[in-house]
């Protein structure tokens, strides 16, 4: 009898615990992610409400959508927001062409292939800052080595100053971000040339296509939902990025290199302005999530097509 | 013939193509590894020497043992250049060590039982959560850095591993459940079925069964969780304040900051720095390349 009844027991504690089990096996992660993400930004919504400005400790009176419109309707945003977007534009360009051609060279028979697979992560596994500061030294304008290098072959006869001129600094940091970022693109595009069955190039083949119409026919085509996914992802990076600028120019010369996430970190740790800071980083929050959105969109679109 | 002709010119063309891009992509490092065996005079040389003249390890003997390069002892005024806080490298990776193999354990530790929830049991509100931990992975670091110091500060947690392993974890954590969830999805049942059938329990099932059948993927999404928190630069900068805690990127940074830093002794800490995750990309270059792959193409 008492054999019968702890085995019972010992049945519904186990039903119970089949019951709790899947729950106990998220929970932890759960609890971890939501406590540092979601109160953080209900938080930080608070604060943007507030005026608070970091050398006025004591008052922090609610003055509403103020830093909104403080921040929204001063030159740095106008200015941030178009240099944003020329930066996001030349980086996501600059990634897809890197990216697409760097993969179709590891995808190619060439001997170098081999290689470049072994090196081609390198880039990506390093701290961004680290990769900025090699850049800035690489790009110094009095003993740079690539100044060194273009004045030893005679290529010029002065030092360039790359980060000292507004365009150049804007393109140095383009082709420092294309080098840190283009290599991961370069992978995605190999997944996806992989998958592409060769029968499909050998048909075409027989069909009479040459290079480049099997490029444009067959290859982009069937790359089209990775190359959405890499755009989404340069565009989301390419707004927030903020090590390169940080170590590379500073949002300088002359808030030629400010982009939305320097003007946040700027607004808080050079005017010392936490309520417009905070504001700020709300505002790119919202950009990134509009984003996200319409990309969720065009994937939908994407697989109804397919 | 004139195929031919135009095929072995085409591969010469991306043999040269390839050439520069190696060019452009090891450059950097082979350059920064060049300029830490010079010493400052021979760097500020214009042009500089593309490959060093007089070697020396003086600038990594200053690092570890504080002795004076002796290409500083000539000019007065260059030694001035010389920072103190270039030895800091060597306790700033230890720090980072420490954060990145806690946070990568925490990841291992707490994800996988996560993804194989998600990957094979039924329970209520599965969906949702699962989106919720995707979704906040999204949320731009920007937007809660600050309320993040704040917090800790009210904790009296900054400067603390803790505070970094904790960030770390929340920033990993989506994207190491994404995956192994996905990894999971892809392992045929059969096995666990069986196991199962024969009064398994779910958590035996995965820790004898599945656990030894994704070991390829731990090892990657270890891999990602432990270079990502290496790596990360933007609230470590916030939350810590001393050596005790300050990361690899954090001094780097910082050292860079100095306007009147040696640049040999620059090269140094960067070299230094790199060694942990390069070595990792290369080593584990298959896991990585694999674990990116299927990132984009698995559903």
């Amino acid at each position: 009898m008492g054999k019968a009844n702890d085995v019972q027991f010992e049945r519904a504690s186990a039903r119970i615990w089949d019951r709790l089990y899947p729950y106990l096996s998220i929970l932890p992660a759960f609890i971890i992610i939501a406590l540092f993400t979601v109160y953080p930004f209900v938080y930080a919504v608070r604060i943007s409400f507030f005026q608070n400005i970091l050398t006025k400790p004591r008052s922090h009176p609610f003055i509403g959508l103020q830093n909104y419109e403080e921040v929204i309707s001063s030159y740095y945003f106008r200015n941030a927001l178009s240099v944003t977007a020329l930066y996001a534009f030349a980086v996501v360009l600059g990634v897809l062409i890197f990216g697409l051609g760097v993969a179709m060279l590891l995808n190619s028979n060439i001997r170098l292939a081999n290689p470049l697979k072994i090196i081609i992560l390198l880039p990506w596994a390093i701290p961004t800052v680290v990769a900025g500061l090699m850049w800035k030294w690489i790009l110094n304008s009095d003993f740079g080595i690539l100044n060194g290098i273009l004045y030893s072959f005679g290529l010029i006869s002065s030092y360039i100053p790359f980060l000292a001129n507004p365009t150049l600094a804007k393109l140095s940091l383009v082709m420092a971000h294309i080098w840190k970022e283009g290599p991961l693109a370069a992978i995605f595009f190999l997944a996806g040339l992989q998958l592409i069955p060769k029968e499909l190039y050998e048909a075409a083949k027989i069909d009479g296509g040459g290079g480049w119409r099997l490029f444009r026919y067959i290859t982009l085509p069937l790359l089209r939902p990775i190359t959405l996914i890499v755009i989404v992802y340069e565009t989301m990076t390419a707004i927030l990025v903020f090590d390169l600028i940080y170590v590379m120019t500073g949002g300088g010369p002359a808030d030629s290199t400010a982009l939305l996430s320097w003007f946040a970190y700027a607004e808080i740790f050079k005017s010392l302005n936490l309520g417009h800071g905070v504001a700020l980083a709300i505002i790119i929050a919202l950009i990134t999530l509009v984003l996200i959105l319409m990309y969720l969109r065009l994937l939908k679109t994407e697989e109804i097509n397919t | 013939m004139n195929k031919k002709v135009r095929r072995s010119l085409n591969t010469v063309l991306l043999n040269i193509l390839a050439i520069l891009l190696i060019v452009y992509i090891i450059g950097p490092f082979v350059w920064m590894a060049a300029a830490s065996i010079q010493g400052e005079n021979e760097l500020l040389k214009k042009p500089p020497n593309l490959i060093p003249e007089n070697p020396t390890l003086d600038n990594y003997n200053y690092v570890f043992t504080g002795k004076i390069p002796t290409a500083y002892e000539v000019k007065g005024q260059i030694r001035s250049r010389i920072s103190q806080e270039a030895r800091l490298i060597g306790p700033a990776v230890k720090n980072s060590f420490i954060v990145a193999i806690s946070v990568m354990t925490i990841n291992l530790f707490f994800g996988t039982p996560a993804a194989y929830a998600f990957a094979r049991l039924r329970f209520r509100f599965k969906n949702p959560s699962y989106s919720f931990i995707l979704a906040s992975r999204l949320m731009p670091a920007m937007a809660i850095a600050i309320p993040y110091y704040v917090i800790i500060r009210t904790f009296h947690l900054l400067d603390t591993y803790l505070s970094l392993i904790m960030v770390n974890s929340v920033i990993t954590l989506p994207f190491t459940i994404w995956f192994l969830t996905m990894y999971i999805s892809n392992i045929p049942r059969e096995m666990e079925d069986a196991g199962l059938v024969d009064g398994c329990t779910p958590f035996q099932a995965l820790t004898r069964i599945v656990v030894p059948m994704m070991a390829p993927g731990l090892v990657a999404a270890g891999a990602f969780a432990f270079m990502t928190s290496y790596n990360e630069f933007l609230f470590a900068r916030f939350l810590t304040q001393t050596i005790d805690t300050q990361t690899g990127p954090v001094i780097i940074a910082s050292i860079a900051g100095n306007p009147d830093v040696s640049y040999s002794l620059i090269s140094v800490c960067v070299t230094l720095g790199l060694i942990p995750p390069l070595i990792l990309a290369i080593s584990m270059r298959k896991w990585l390349t694999e674990g990116l792959s299927a990132s984009v193409t698995y559903h």
